[in-house]
């Protein structure tokens, strides 16, 4: 699809917030303008608490800002107003979400956690427990979906965890560090798996990480620095195209 | 169909996958089922008790007393009067009054009651209380096999008393004693005829009775102190001289003994006890010399009814007039309505209401459960009181609930965090908790009342092992002749409305206890904030 064809799946207009912190005040977001397109990419990199998960949080809607819009595929909503639940059960089909801690629920097998994300946006039939059974094969942890969370090791996780993120066909992907707690071969692996699913279903992802050679591979690159977000690497260094990160394509692979 | 999504995780996080249940839910439902049992079982025995009071004092007393407010002596033609009522099924009158009795040295001033023995067992069931009242003697070589006394024994010269009376004065009734021939064996003869002493009426004289087979099968009965010999045909019947003899029968389908066997009873007369009435001694303060009557005690009985004089003794109607030198009185009539009256204490009453009005201003009729009002009082009072002491226990466990929902909600809190971010509303996510407290009421009540049906059933075995362990064998024993636990009819909640009733209440109490233990920890999830849920630490 060509970038012009591409809609426009997720904004954000003028978001602002503070926190405020006794007497004093940190200002995370000032006037930050944010828009994603299907099928694309983009990676926000920057200094630790400079604010970057607050714009993740912003962006889905589990906070509210101090002033700004957001945008979910055309539907306008008002940053600054507090979260309802008619957004929460907009947003389970709308976003999907994946963390650097991954947070399966522990109660449950693989294929349940899979599913509970189906569960929230509206219940499990048939087709979600196929769809979860067959992006869990496609994350290479198909043969786990009866295991117990504790038993897998961190990339499993964090695959399951990518898995139950797209089991509702989200427009959005929200990955918040998802290579954080990761070594870097399996970071890289989970890397490869995020883009791939993201490309196929047509999914806007928007990746937080610290990773300089990751956020190369989004096909926008930001970096927010004192509330303001600007274009990451210098003018004219070249996108990665289409990066392995597994393998000899990934320069800090040995 | 779909499972709503807040009930199928607290299912899961109580029963999760990878195991059958976990610690924390096991401790929980253990706790309430052992709760809700406890408290089914402490009220459905105490149920128990109230139905087995109640069942004795209607058998001590009938279903109703007719009082007679005014000294009557046209009593006799009331009974068929009072049968004519639908509801009434028997009528038996009485009379009443403290005696004072002695034998020997020992006194004792019982509440004496007269009744007619030709009414039998129809209103108070007096086969049952002599039943109970039987006194066994013990020998190493012989057996006790005094027949059971009858009411129709009774007559003006004889009293039943009762076993308290009875071990005061140190005074029996009749009784009969088989003596075995060394080395005989007591088993049981099977198809051959073996010999039992049918009645022993209150006069009956202390002997030594001998019944012997001769070689040809003739049988002969002797009695030694006497030297009287009679000869006896078993084919035709008891051996019977009438009254102040023994009756001896031969049993089983062959009614003979083999050739040369010889049977030894030995036989006790009863006891006799003076009796002094108030107007004896009205009449002795008159310098008028009444000598005391003498009767003889017919047998002993045991009214299972504590309320019912400790002290007590039955006689005949007349003996009762006798004694109080009034001829043709009646104190009242006891009464037993039909079933289906008695039953219903609105019913009853209605009907005891009727009869008064047909009785006219003469007479009061009293039905049992307001006769004994103050003790159902007692007994609702105190089952009040175990409901107030063991509601507390319900809601410890309520608290205890409440604190491990409370620490799952803090420990789990980036995963609450993470169910608003995958489109949980703050309602449903609060919901989980609410309903784990929901699923932890509702399964240990399930399982407090199979447990609860469990030790219903098993009662008597479980109490004596219970009492047993604690108290030891002879310790069993006294607490279960105190308690008479093995003779409680606990219903089952199939069989009575008032045991399911019980059954659905504490399951409802504990299943709503549990659920608001869950409130707390379900509000404490539902108000936190996502964006700093995934945050914390």
């Amino acid at each position: 699809m060509s970038e012009e064809k591409r809609k426009l799946v997720l904004e954000g207009k003028s978001l602002s917030k503070t926190f405020r912190l006794g007497d004093g005040s940190i200002e995370v977001l000032s006037k930050a303008d944010i828009a994603l397109k299907e099928a694309s990419s983009m990676s926000i990199r920057g200094d630790s608490g400079c604010g970057k998960t607050t714009l993740l949080n912003l962006l889905a809607r589990l906070e509210d800002a101090d002033e700004g819009t957001i945008g979910w595929g055309g539907h306008e909503i008002d940053a600054s107003a507090t979260p309802s639940s008619s957004e929460a059960v907009m947003r389970a089909r709308f976003i999907g979400v994946v963390y650097q801690a991954y947070y399966l629920i522990p109660e449950l097998n693989v294929l349940e956690n899979v599913l509970m994300a189906a569960r929230l946006a509206g219940g499990v039939g048939s087709e979600s427990v196929e769809r979860a059974r067959s992006l869990l094969s496609k994350m290479g942890v198909g043969d786990k979906e009866k295991q117990a969370p504790a038993k897998l090791s961190g990339g499993e996780r964090q695959r399951v965890a990518i898995a139950r993120a797209l089991v509702n066909g989200p427009r959005v992907l929200l990955a918040d560090e998802p290579t954080g707690n990761l070594d870097e071969r399996t970071g890289g692996q989970v890397m490869d798996l995020l883009l791939d699913a993201c490309s196929e279903q047509g999914t806007g992802l928007i990746l937080v990480t610290h990773n300089p050679i990751f956020a190369q591979a989004a096909d926008v690159r930001l970096f927010l620095r004192q509330g303001k977000l600007t274009k990451d690497f210098d003018e004219g260094t070249t996108k990665w195209s289409r990066p392995r990160f597994c393998g000899y394509h990934y320069p800090g692979y040995r | 169909m779909r499972i709503p999504w807040p009930l199928y995780l607290a299912w899961k996080q109580l029963f999760p996958s990878q195991r059958k249940i976990s610690f924390f839910s096991m401790l929980a439902i253990i706790g309430v089922a052992l709760g809700v049992n406890v408290m089914i079982v402490v009220i459905a025995f105490m149920q128990g008790f109230q139905q087995k009071f109640r069942k004795d004092i209607i058998n001590a007393q009938g279903h109703a007393r007719a009082i007679s407010l005014r000294s009557s002596s046209d009593w006799r033609q009331l009974p068929p009067r009072i049968l004519e009522q639908p509801a009434i099924e028997a009528v038996t009158p009485f009379l009443q009054g403290q005696l004072l009795i002695q034998s020997g040295a020992y006194k004792s001033i019982p509440f004496a009651l007269g009744l007619r023995p030709e009414d039998g067992d129809g209103v108070l069931p007096l086969g049952d209380f002599l039943d109970r009242g039987m006194l066994r003697l013990q020998a190493h070589d012989g057996e006790d096999v005094t027949p059971l006394p009858t009411v129709d024994t009774l007559d003006d010269g004889s009293v039943f008393v009762s076993s308290q009376v009875a071990s005061r004065l140190g005074v029996r009734p009749p009784a009969a004693v088989r003596f075995y021939e060394e080395n005989a064996t007591r088993s049981d003869r099977g198809e051959r005829g073996d010999l039992r002493v049918l009645r022993l009426d209150p006069y009956v004289e202390s002997g030594e009775w001998e019944i012997q087979a001769d070689e040809n099968g003739s049988i002969l009965v002797s009695e030694s102190i006497s030297g009287d010999v009679f000869p006896w045909d078993p084919t035709r019947g008891p051996f019977d001289l009438g009254f102040g003899y023994p009756v001896f029968e031969i049993t089983g389908k062959e009614v003979s003994l083999d050739p040369g066997e010889r049977i030894l009873f030995h036989v006790f007369r009863a006891s006799t006890i003076e009796v002094f009435s108030p107007n004896m001694i009205e009449k002795a303060k008159a310098d008028e010399m009444v000598p005391p009557k003498e009767v003889r005690v017919g047998g002993i009985f045991e009214v299972p009814w504590q309320g019912f004089q400790m002290e007590a003794l039955i006689g005949t109607m007349r003996f009762m007039e006798d004694t109080r030198g009034e001829e043709g009185a009646c104190d009242g009539f006891y009464l037993r309505f039909e079933d289906s009256v008695a039953r219903n204490e609105g019913r009853l009453e209605d009907a005891c209401r009727e009869l008064e009005v047909m009785l006219e201003e003469d007479w009061a009729v009293v039905p049992w459960f307001v006769e004994n009002a103050w003790f159902f009082e007692l007994l609702k009072f105190e089952e009040y009181l175990m409901v107030l002491i063991m509601v507390p226990i319900g809601l410890v466990a309520a608290f205890a609930i409440a604190i491990a929902l409370m620490t799952t909600v803090l420990r789990k809190i980036r995963e609450i965090g993470l169910l608003s971010a995958m489109g949980g509303r703050r309602f449903s996510v609060g919901m989980v908790f609410c309903l784990q407290g929901f699923i932890i009421g509702t399964v240990g009540a399930i399982l407090g009342c199979g447990l609860a049906i469990l030790f219903i059933r098993y009662r008597d075995v479980l109490m004596t092992f219970i009492v047993e362990n604690i108290a030891g064998a002879d310790g069993h024993a006294g607490v279960a002749q105190f308690y008479d636990f093995n003779s409680l009819e606990v219903p089952f909640p199939w069989e009575s409305n008032e045991s399911l009733s019980v059954f659905l209440s504490f399951a409802l109490f504990s299943i709503l206890v549990s659920t608001f233990a869950g409130l707390l920890p379900a509000w404490r999830a539902s108000r936190l904030n996502p964006a700093e849920a995934l945050r914390s630490e």
